[in-house]
């Protein structure tokens, strides 16, 4: 483990807002065994539980605050100059950090999603949620680690993302649904087990390489970034 | 030993001795400041970008509704159907409003300056209250005034038209506002935790966001009575229990009436929410009594 992820999770876990991650996802599993335990048909409580908060909630919102967390906090209080001034590639600066993100991110949405997919239909359901979410995670963290060397507000715009386009427009505006992560990870786990529950306009081919698209994309978009990034001051 | 030489030399310092304006003057100018902060005006083009990046949506959604009807005279959605429709929006705005109000105060570290005023503890939390419940309140009232603009002048049955069409359209207001102060007071709550504005953004619409689906959940259970509770779950459709309990048919048309369904739980929601209110800013005094910094 290099030392930037050390840094990079002692950041995350070592301060008391890390607790925050916690409600959402036992939120999930508590709506999922209550609804279970009270012999309500999954075909029912499935879309509103697994997809309503999983996929639309948990899984993004988590890794909004991660995924801007890893490099934003740092630079928020400009303690990234430390790092930006070792001799270090970028990329050896970004790869942790990512994969930290991703690791958390799969982490804390992935295993509460096998547990309310298990409980929805199968193991095999559950398996393939977490899965999936694990690609999401993977895409989503890229993005929002992107968008903090991008912008200085990071967190609102992956909101916009997440609630207008992601949200809004994707119930309006079926068209806007093929640059959606959501559907992305939707259309995989029906793909990896296919149960009724899930159902999305997007195809698993394009979902497959739209992830992968938007995972090495916003990577590169990352490095590329970091490599001319300037400490700014608070922005007003 | 020489004697000390220090002189004191008098460089002009005077005494404030114009008039001192009161703890009002104080309360009206941290509002005035507050509003103006929420959209952005006074301050660079980069804080005016998502707050008005909302307000564009609602208007343009606004005047699409109000062409659509003066065009082909169908009503797509009430003026009290309004704020509902749009929830995410506003609970988007919020969670770009809120915490420019008090996170930036708290990561500053400013506090200290503002209690060194005549201006008590509860004032300035009540100053940025009122502030934000009327950011929220202009935001969902104005589209529906333009709404209404739109329709009183295509009706033809000239005065009385344009009455049916204020009947309908005060009681949007009056729910606009009761929208205005339960984002306005559970987010402010949220974002005077932390001093971090991304961490507020975050956590507001976490808390918002993950209360709808235990709504969901709630209405497909095997019991009538907890459907009907149901709604109580998640502030969005806290508000929305009220507004079916107090406004009827304006903010669910006839033949809508199965998507919420209350029972007789009326009262009982509109305590909950004054309840929730109370709750909330309570807590928020309670916060504010302490802390300096975060």
């Amino acid at each position: 483990m290099s030392t930037v992820a050390w840094i990079t999770a002692r950041g995350l876990f070592g301060r008391r807002r890390f607790l925050m991650l916690f409600p959402l996802p036992l939120l999930l599993v508590g709506l999922a065994t209550t609804s279970r335990a009270l012999g309500v048909d999954p075909g029912q409580w499935g879309q509103p539980v697994l997809v309503g908060l999983g996929l639309a909630v948990v899984l993004p919102v988590i890794a909004l605050i991660v995924g801007t967390g890893v490099l934003g906090s740092e630079i928020d209080d400009g303690t990234v100059v430390h790092i930006l001034t070792k001799p270090l590639p970028r990329w050896q600066i970004i790869l942790p950090k990512l994969a930290v993100a991703v690791g958390v991110t799969a982490l804390t949405a992935g295993l509460p999603l096998y547990v309310a997919g298990v409980l929805a239909h199968s193991v095999r359901f559950g398996l393939a949620l977490a899965a999936a979410a694990t690609v999401g995670a993977l895409a989503y963290s890229a993005i929002f680690l992107a968008l903090s060397l991008v912008t200085r507000r990071p967190v609102l715009l992956g909101l916009v993302y997440v609630l207008i386009w992601e949200g809004l427009l994707g119930n309006f505006v079926s068209g806007t649904r093929v640059l959606s992560i959501q559907q992305y990870v939707v259309a995989l786990a029906d793909r990896l087990a296919p149960t009724g529950l899930l159902e999305t306009p997007v195809s698993v081919p394009v979902a497959a390489v739209m992830s992968v698209v938007a995972a090495l994309g916003f990577t590169w978009l990352a490095i590329n970034r970091l490599r001319s990034f300037s400490m700014a001051g608070e922005t007003s | 030993m020489s004697e000390p030489s220090g002189v004191i030399h008098d460089i002009g310092y005077q005494r404030y001795t114009g008039p001192r304006l009161g703890r009002r003057h104080v309360f009206g100018a941290l509002y005035l400041h507050g509003l103006r902060t929420a959209f952005g005006f006074g301050r660079s083009a980069k804080a005016k970008i998502f707050p008005w990046l909302v307000v564009g949506i609602l208007v343009v959604v606004a005047a699409g509704v109000t062409a659509v009807r003066a065009q082909a005279g169908v009503v797509i959605m009430t003026y009290a159907q309004f704020p509902d429709v749009m929830s995410w929006l506003v609970i988007f705005f919020v969670a770009v409003v809120a915490p420019e109000l008090v996170s930036r105060d708290l990561h500053s570290g400013v506090l200290p300056l503002y209690f060194s005023r005549p201006l008590p503890r509860g004032d300035y939390v009540l100053a940025k209250l009122a502030a934000l419940f009327t950011a929220l309140w202009l935001l969902l009232g104005a589209p529906q005034l333009l709404m209404f603009l739109g329709a009183a002048f295509s009706r033809d049955d000239g005065m009385k038209g344009v009455a049916e069409e204020l009947g309908d359209v005060l009681p949007g207001m009056l729910y606009a506002g009761l929208w205005a102060v339960v984002f306005g007071a559970i987010g402010l709550l949220i974002a005077s935790l932390t001093g971090k504005r991304a961490f507020a953004a975050g956590g507001i619409v976490a808390v918002f966001l993950m209360t709808t689906p235990i709504v969901g959940t709630l209405s497909i259970m095997p019991s009538q009575t907890v459907n009907e509770l149901a709604l109580l779950a998640s502030p969005p459709t806290l508000v929305q229990g009220v507004g079916v309990w107090t406004l009827g048919d304006l903010l669910v048309p006839p033949g809508t009436e199965d998507t919420v369904r209350i029972g007789d739980f009326g009262p009982l929601y509109a305590v909950v929410l004054v309840a929730v209110v109370a709750g909330a800013v309570a807590l928020l005094l309670a916060r504010y009594r302490k802390v300096a910094t975060s």
